[in-house]
């Protein structure tokens, strides 16, 4: 039962005759891309369920302009994304980034991975995952969302261009005014080091 | 490939390798909760996706407004001072004679 392909145009169909049963297996079926989409980016302060919820009003309420020139799951996954960058936008202002907030494994996995001492050992990971996002963290919202899809989801410019909605030069000066940033921010964490 | 480069993509691979154990699936009641939600939301209007631009609209629009006041502002004066000028009786007076 759960192998089945699920009819995606057939539910579209029924959501838009008003049938609640197909509206609840559409947020079923799409929660799982949403979800991932919220987790990757979600802003400070913000639980993933209400900003989940946020996305899929839009959707029920933005229904009617989707015209199918690209799939379904494209059109869901932009508004999911302008969702996350309006919520970040809305915070203003990015915490500071300081030595002092990193916890031990954080400094221990950049230590080495500034040095190139020793090869990464596997619980290294939880914490280079929390040290990246401390660095994303730093950087513009839209910014922020290229260097995440581009490196951590390891999609291709073109992915990215067709999930956002951005052209093609726009994602590539985002990523590249991205790691300039981060370049700036990893000069800095290493004076900090070796002082 | 830079030293950065090198290290923000030794970075973000460990980072990659980080289990995520969360459920992707929707909690329960949440389908029914948004759904209900949006039976009773109004429908959305079909400029609703231009209200995110509507301020920044608004702010370049005062800009433009500023800039129009200001340039009209050296051309009125101009224009004020050419009008003292032809109405000037003693000059008026002078052209008479």
């Amino acid at each position: 039962m759960a192998d089945e392909p699920f009819d995606l145009p057939g539910c579209l169909e029924r959501v838009r005759q008003r049938d609640q049963t197909a509206a609840r297996q559409l947020v079923e079926h799409l929660y799982p891309l949403v979800i991932r989409i919220v987790r990757s980016h979600l802003p400070r302060r913000v639980a993933e369920e209400d900003l989940a919820q946020d996305i899929f009003l839009k959707m029920f309420t933005r229904l009617a302009q989707y015209q199918g020139n690209v799939p379904f799951p494209h059109w869901v996954s932009r508004i999911a994304v302008t969702t996350c960058i309006d919520q970040l936008r809305a915070q203003k202002r990015r915490p500071e980034f300081r030595w002092a907030d990193l916890s031990e494994k954080e400094t221990d996995v950049l230590d080495n991975i500034l040095t190139d001492e020793r090869d990464a050992t596997p619980g290294d990971a939880l914490a280079a995952r929390e040290l990246v996002h401390k660095l994303l963290g730093q950087l513009k919202p839209d910014d922020r969302l290229v260097i995440q899809l581009l490196d951590l989801e390891q999609k291709t410019i073109a992915e990215i261009s067709t999930s956002t909605g951005w052209n093609q030069t726009l994602v590539k000066v985002r990523a590249f005014r991205a790691r300039r940033k981060l370049q700036k921010l990893f000069q800095e964490l290493q004076s900090k080091e070796k002082s | 490939m830079s030293s950065f480069d090198h290290q923000w993509q030794k970075l973000t691979a460990l980072a990659r390798q980080a289990p995520d154990d969360r459920d992707p699936a929707a909690p329960p009641g949440f389908a029914t909760r948004i759904t209900a939600r949006a039976a009773t939301a109004p429908a959305g209007s079909p400029w609703a996706g231009f209200e995110r631009f509507a301020l920044r609209g608004f702010v370049v629009a005062a800009a433009f407004g500023v800039a129009a006041i200001a340039l009209n502002f050296v051309t009125l004066n101009a224009d004020a001072s050419d009008d003292v000028a032809s109405t000037d009786t003693v000059s008026e007076l002078l052209d008479l004679s």
